[in-house]
């Protein structure tokens, strides 16, 4: 093969979501790893094999590194999601109240009933999301370099009782279809909370892995 | 008359993987790394390993003592990354021999080739 193996490059988006969950100096040995055997394969079998077997080791690792970067803190991090969770039980009632306070106020139900059904059902769902946002940066703020662990690990909590709500409300013989809505709906606030890990880990990583301390 | 008792702890004792892992470290020598466990564990046993699993399980060990590790230097195809070096420890090197003993005797005696194929 004709080609410089070290003008090669790991597909940039793998590569970003492993420095996201990559928190420690051990978890830089692996990336370095990972990046060599690349290397190798694109070498000996090609560029697109090698990018293929660099998403599925990506993939594959990311669990081990969400594992690690729990356990290089464990209370540190368990804190910031328990925290999370308190706060986004407190955090989560007050767009509904804001919403249906300044409704009540401008008497919006008489006047404008199209504007109050939508302020009511999507109002409600944005400005849940925006507080989920709030919850995922102060949960990122405390967890440090731990960012994504933190919110990854709040955002499991929460889907998982949400997918555990919505099994009981089908047990209840809520039409399917609005129980997917709900469903949707509801998953919007986890993924929030991780997007808001995701622009911190970015914000403080500036393109380089960064250390858990 | 006394009797030596040895004690194992609910956790001292290697599992397959563990035992995989321990065993290419012993043929790596001391180039044992991430990239060439892997390479020998597939090489090996033709199984498709990943990464983050063999690291899971290099920690795992190196929590039980059974393996200690070094940092290498640098290099650029490594994007500047240095290389982690494990070496098995004397106290691994017992474990992995325990696990060979307990395997040689539960298998004495069986005809796998005709009895179980």
């Amino acid at each position: 093969m004709s080609f410089q193996t070290d003008s090669l490059h790991p597909p940039s988006y793998a590569l970003w979501l492993i420095n996201l969950f990559a928190c420690s100096e051990d978890s830089e040995s692996l990336v370095g790893d990972m990046q060599e055997e690349f290397s190798h394969i694109a070498s000996t079998a090609g560029v697109a094999p090698a990018r293929r077997w660099f998403w599925r080791q990506t993939l594959a690792t990311i669990p081990y590194l969400f594992i690690r970067g729990f356990l290089g803190a464990p209370l540190w991090t368990a804190t910031a999601v328990v925290g999370g969770f308190l706060l986004m039980r407190t955090v989560s009632r007050l767009p509904e109240m804001a919403i249906f306070a300044l409704l009540a106020k401008y008497r919006v139900f008489e006047n404008h009933f199209s504007t109050y059904v939508f302020f009511s059902t999507y109002g409600m769902a944005l400005g849940h999301v925006v507080a989920s946002l709030f919850v995922g940066f102060g949960v990122a703020v405390v967890a440090k370099r731990r960012e994504m662990i933190a919110t990854t690990a709040l955002a499991l909590v929460f889907c998982t009782l949400i997918v555990l709500s919505w099994f009981v409300s089908i047990s209840w013989r809520w039409p399917l279809h609005d129980a997917f809505t709900w469903l949707l709906w509801q998953c919007a606030d986890p993924v929030a909370i991780v997007v808001a890990g995701i622009v911190m880990r970015n914000r403080r990583s500036r393109g380089q892995i960064l250390r858990c301390t | 008359m006394f009797y030596y008792v040895e004690v194992m702890s609910d956790r001292d004792y290697l599992g397959e993987f563990e035992h995989l892992i321990v065993l290419a470290l012993l043929r790596l020598d001391d180039r044992a790394y991430g990239v060439t466990v892997r390479q020998e564990i597939e090489l090996r046993t033709k199984r498709e390993v990943s990464i983050g699993a063999v690291y899971a399980t290099l920690d795992r060990l190196e929590g039980k003592g059974y393996v200690n590790s070094y940092r290498g230097d640098p290099t650029p195809q490594r994007g500047g990354r240095s290389k982690r070096f494990f070496r098995v420890t004397p106290k691994g090197i017992a474990a992995v021999n325990r696990a060979q003993h307990a395997l040689r005797r539960m298998t004495a005696g069986l005809d796998f080739i005709r009895s179980y194929s």
